[in-house]
């Protein structure tokens, strides 16, 4: 039955998959011939909405998973026998928040509670966005911190490359405009447009590469995700 | 979309569908043929659960803020495999790993990594499903990196495995990890993120190397067919991006006239006048 189970939904996966990938390629673009006269023929651009309508009302569906997945974690942890004291807390006030934002937001949708700008907004803004850039802000600390640990566990070459570039970086960051300095951003310029620029598509490349292998596998029914 | 770029996905889709079942075939024939390079990321794993295990700590891993039905679904079912095998093996200890994501729709995708991690081990009775958590967050949100920070605390981890999508925000998740002495290695397919897990993790997996944990880890023939693949498709794309660049080059140096030199060479060798 397990195998059963498997076969059909490699079959599914298959058949949607490719279904969906010849429907955004050739159903949705230019005039292509004969493809398009076939992809016309077998309704294959009004079949792919279906599915991505689908892919769509799906998603939507995991948030209330997720507002159910935190609620229940959390109690979990809130309540659970054997739990510390901190732990307990945090989860608490996860909870407390959680909670408070929903009510607030039924309230405002409901009309109860009204005002300009709107108590979620409020929230938005003065408690997310205020927090969130004090910790972009200790960002900086972490790098530098990590710099050091990086030289600390083990001094190779590629480490001191990325401390020199690292310290070549930072100089030409300093508003000074004497010679030596002009000298220094130029270097850090051409250090942006060749090595990183190569570096940084050669990266983007590889995982272009993988992504499309990874595709082709899930399409041709290799990935276990879905199988097991 | 222009039609060249229709044909070029088109091409380039069955290319690698093709290659991929071709090659798959050829290494479940012959296993031994093709040996993979050494991944210290890899290699170092067994050992850093094994430490956890053993100090009845829990190893987390992490998808960041990859889900599906986006661009980065693929990157999340890859991460997916990687965080399978970790957990798979993680699952003989008596402390739950945990696995946390920001995006809900990878919810679904944690829990189900989690149930096939103990139904592997055959206990899948006690498979632990609140131990897949959300932490809501938007992109590369500072305030899920803060649920992380105060997971690795709360939890006592023994061993942090970050992939998926992660920016700049990772940094702070590493360096609690390294506060409190815990191990962690990270990847992003995310440039920033990748950068600061270059600089910050234990061991990196660098751009597509997280794309073949199943072979490392798992050491299936299929999955070693990927990783045959994707090489090959690189050296393909290695080929495409030298031939022009040879030429250019060429013509730079023969006024124009290297392409035609070259033309005259193939029709030779394919035994034209």
């Amino acid at each position: 039955m397990a195998r059963l189970g498997s076969a059909l939904a490699t079959a599914i996966v298959i058949v949607v998959g490719l279904w969906t990938f010849f429907g955004l390629v050739i159903g949705s673009g230019n005039d292509l011939g004969t493809l398009s006269d076939l992809a016309n023929g077998i309704r294959l651009n009004s079949i792919t909405n279906l599915f991505l309508q689908l892919t769509v009302i799906t998603v939507a569906l995991t948030v209330l998973i997720g507002i159910f997945n935190l609620l229940v974690v959390h109690l979990g942890r809130v309540f659970g026998s054997g739990k510390p004291f901190s732990q307990r807390i945090n989860s608490l006030v996860l909870v407390i928040s959680a909670v408070g934002v929903i009510v607030l937001g039924v309230l405002e949708r409901s009309g109860v509670l009204t005002g300009s700008p709107a108590p979620t907004t409020v929230l938005l803004e003065g408690v997310q966005v205020s927090i969130e850039s004090a910790l972009a802000g200790l960002v900086l600390f972490a790098l530098v911190y990590g710099a050091y640990r990086m030289m600390r566990r083990r001094v190779t070459g590629s480490a001191l490359l990325f401390t020199l570039v690292l310290l070549l970086m930072l100089t030409a960051a300093l508003p000074f405009t004497t010679p030596g300095m002009r000298v220094v951003g130029l270097i850090r310029d051409w250090l942006m447009a060749v090595p990183v620029s190569a570096g940084a598509r050669g990266i983007l490349l590889g995982i272009a590469l993988a992504v499309t292998v990874a595709g082709a596998r899930v399409l041709i029914g290799q990935d276990r995700s879905y199988r097991d | 979309m222009d039609s060249t770029t229709q044909y070029l996905t088109i091409i380039i889709f069955v290319l690698a569908l093709v290659i991929t079942i071709i090659v798959t075939q050829f290494v479940r024939r012959r296993r031994t043929l093709y040996v993979l390079r050494e991944i210290p990321a890899f290699e170092r794993l067994p050992g850093m659960i094994g430490e956890a295990i053993e100090q009845n700590r829990p190893v987390h891993v992490s998808l960041g803020s990859s889900g599906l039905g986006s661009t980065s679904t693929l990157v999340a079912v890859a991460n997916a495999e990687l965080f399978y095998q970790i957990t798979r093996r993680a699952v003989i200890g008596t402390a739950a790993p945990i696995f946390t994501v920001s995006d809900t729709s990878a919810l679904p995708l944690a829990q189900d990594t989690l149930r096939r991690a103990y139904a592997s081990r055959s206990t899948i009775s006690s498979a632990p499903y609140n131990s897949a958590r959300w932490y809501p967050g938007s992109g590369h949100s500072m305030a899920f990196a803060a649920a992380l920070t105060a997971t690795l605390a709360d939890d006592h981890v023994g061993a942090n495995i970050l992939g998926g999508s992660f920016g700049p925000e990772l940094a702070l998740v590493a360096e609690a990890a390294a506060r409190r002495n815990q191990t962690i290695i990270a990847t992003s397919d995310q440039l920033e993120g990748q950068a600061v897990a270059r600089v910050m993790s234990d061991e990196v997996l660098i751009g597509e190397e997280v794309f073949t944990a199943g072979a490392y880890l798992g050491s299936s023939s299929t999955q070693i067919g990927s990783v045959v693949a994707t090489d090959i498709l690189r050296f393909l794309l290695i080929l495409i991006i030298l031939i022009p660049t040879i030429i250019a080059l060429g013509n730079s140096f023969f006024d124009g006239s290297f392409g035609r030199i070259i033309q005259n060479a193939l029709r030779t060798l394919s035994g034209g006048g």
